[in-house]
């Protein structure tokens, strides 16, 4: 049998990631490059994941672009949106999954998927960046630490502080000022942690929350923001190694499923 | 290009270039009166001789407007007064400023103020409009309006004049409803685009001229054979929805527009001017028998969503796009009891922010790509 190479590339408005499936089952390599729309980033990401695929682009027998600049990629077959892929992903990865929490770069959405793994429907957060990823690399920034290390300085937190939830603006200048009160930056995080979790979580309200439930995207890789949301909506939530790769896992996937069509 | 083609590029010029109509009747000597949304009884400008012409904003901020206003009053309302407050709107002769939201009413204060040179006709429409007592009101209101009309052009206006505008105006209302049934059945041939061109161009033309090129638009649009549609269909919902950059991406994602419940387009002419001896009397029946819109009390609340669900049906959708105008406290207040019977009855629906403002509708692209695919997987 000859094997049916598919590749899914998503383009995001921070980073470009891309992945290939052999068969449409076997992931053979992935990639990803820390800059997104309108950069070099889906180049190099396609590069790299081709090289440790020890494949060429003519190996390839459909290619699908995501995310924000979808439309950018010029040796794409199609396009879907990010919404469809990132359900086709998750079900993939956990097959009872019915809500997805994706958290990217600049926004977070709110996903139902049907028993058969198909998108029902979606919420999306309006074009605040409180709550998605760039909230917190400027909270970060604010506070001097890396992105890295604010999952495990959550960790350390005793006390509960309350930082804003609706705005980023508002939310540096609380961070700054509980900064200039000597407040422990392990706690102002842990607030920080909590205030996404609450504008997501209302979100996630929005269309109800149904189990089980999956969390994705570069934000899931911080657990102080996972636990804050399972905290916040009272459910147990789930992710994965390839949280951040879903949604070119599910372009992937469905880039096979119109070969077999 | 095909006739249709060629019929389409003329609305489309007309709709977007109001300023160009505004100083072609300029140049030929009419008055124009501008007219705020919503239930402006035209139908007394025309029949004073004068043009009315719609003023629903325009894409842009607001700036000079900013003082009037704080921050949370909807674009449509800012940009008028950005407009007037531009000279955009000098060679007006007068503007009806309506009242029947709790933005327009505050707003036709800050217009007064605002621009004291251009006559203002202020026309506070009764919320209770059926009773006869509310019909005796509007009549009241109109009859005042008419006074104010004619002090404006220089002489009386009969009533045999106004029974001929209503007769203009029933006729172009009829040629809209063909046309939105038309348009739902050609998506083909009538892209969203042109489909609010058509719709837009009417709030800038003589009525009588707009019902002549949209009978013919018509006409060709019957006879020419219905073709399978590879795509979608949806309702659209809200206050306005002519943004042609928005509009594109229904378009670029073959999501045709079946039926609206837009307050620009269908709202304003699903209901005819009922014949009455008395034509004041017509208009102020035409005004009570309105309904199903955010802006009009409905004791029973339910009415729009059950009528939106109907439309859906009649129309062959298979989902509901609303257009939220931000600061639009009417409609974010129906939104729950839409979205509740919309669950109820399986239909889906996409709610999306809108307002003159926005230039970047990236976000809207990506949840309109992902509707589509979501009704298109559901076939
Ligand atoms: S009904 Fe809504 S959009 Fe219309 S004027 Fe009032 S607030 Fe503005």
């Amino acid at each position: 049998m000859i094997d049916i190479y598919t590749m899914g590339i998503d383009v995001g408005s921070t980073t470009s990631k891309c992945l290939i499936l052999k068969n449409g089952k076997e992931i053979t390599g992935k990639s990803l490059v820390g800059v997104g729309a309108g950069t070099s980033g889906p180049e190099r990401a396609i590069q790299s994941v081709l090289s440790s695929s020890k494949l060429e682009l003519e190996d390839l027998d459909y290619i699908m672009s995501t995310g924000y600049g979808r439309h950018t990629i010029e040796i794409a077959d199609s396009e879907m949106s990010e919404l469809s892929c990132h359900a086709r992903g998750a079900y993939f990865q956990f097959p009872n999954v019915r809500t997805i929490i994706d958290i990217g770069g600049q926004d977070a959405k709110v996903l139902h998927v049907g028993d058969d793994g198909m998108l029902v429907n979606f919420a999306m957060n309006d074009k605040c960046s409180a709550g998605t990823g760039r909230f917190l690399e400027v909270m970060a920034r604010a506070l001097e630490v890396n992105v890295e290390e604010l999952a495990s300085m959550s960790q350390l937190s005793k006390n509960n502080i309350t930082i804003s939830s609706t705005c980023t603006v508002f939310a540096e200048s609380e961070v700054i000022s509980q900064l200039a009160k000597n407040t422990d930056r392990c706690d102002i995080i842990k607030g920080i942690h909590r205030s996404i979790a609450s504008r997501v979580g209302a979100l996630a309200r929005r269309n109800g929350v149904i189990d089980d439930v999956v969390m994705t995207g570069g934000v899931a890789k911080n657990r102080g923001v996972l636990h804050a949301l399972e905290e916040e909506l009272g459910h147990k939530i789930y992710t994965s190694e390839l949280a951040q790769y879903n949604g070119a896992l599910g372009a992937a996937l469905f880039a096979y499923q119109k070969l077999s069509r | 290009m095909t006739d249709i083609e060629i019929l389409l590029a003329q609305f489309e010029e007309i709709a977007n270039n109001p300023k160009k109509q505004l100083e072609q009747y300029i140049s030929e000597g009419k008055k124009v009166i501008g007219c705020y949304p919503y239930y402006v009884p035209e139908e007394l400008i025309y029949a004073a001789g004068m043009i009315p012409m719609g003023l629903w904003g325009k894409r842009g901020n607001p700036n000079k407007a900013k003082e009037y206003f704080a921050p949370f009053y909807c674009s449509l309302v800012q940009m008028n007064l950005e407009m007037a407050l531009n000279g955009d709107l000098q060679k007006l002769s007068g503007v009806v400023h309506t009242t029947l939201c709790d933005t327009l009413r505050p707003s036709s204060q800050n217009f007064r103020v605002a621009m004291d040179k251009i006559p203002m006709i202020f026309l506070a429409h009764p919320q209770n409009r059926k009773p006869e007592f509310g019909v005796e009101y509007t009549m009241a209101i109109y009859s005042k309006m008419l006074n104010q009309l004619e002090e404006i052009v220089g002489r009386k206006v009969s009533a045999g004049d106004i029974k001929e505008a209503i007769k203009v105006y029933n006729e172009n209302r009829q040629a809209k409803r063909e046309f939105v049934k038309n348009a739902g059945m050609h998506p083909e041939l009538i892209s969203a685009v042109q489909r609010s061109a058509v719709l837009k161009s009417s709030y800038f033309m003589e009525k009588h001229l707009h019902t002549t090129m949209l009978n013919e638009l018509n006409k060709m649009l019957q006879a020419s054979p219905i073709e399978e549609w590879h795509g979608t269909r949806v309702v659209t919902s809200g206050i306005i929805c002519d943004n042609p950059s928005f509009l594109k991406i229904l378009d670029d994602n073959r999501i045709a527009i079946a039926a609206d419940d837009v307050a620009h387009e269908s709202r304003s002419f699903r209901k005819d001017a009922p014949y009455n001896e008395d034509p004041i009397r017509s208009l102020a029946v035409q005004f009570a028998d309105q309904d199903q819109d955010t802006i009009l009390y409905d004791p029973s609340l339910n009415s729009r969503p059950s009528h939106i669900i109907d439309l859906v049906k009649n129309s062959n959708a298979q989902g509901v796009i609303v257009l939220m105008m931000t600061f639009c406290d009417p409609e974010e207040m129906e939104y729950p009891s839409l979205y509740n019977a919309l669950k109820e009855a399986k239909i889906p629906c996409l709610k999306i922010g809108y307002n003159h403002q926005i230039t970047d509708f990236g976000q809207a692209r990506t949840s309109l790509q992902a509707f589509a695919e979501v009704l298109s997987m559901k076939n």
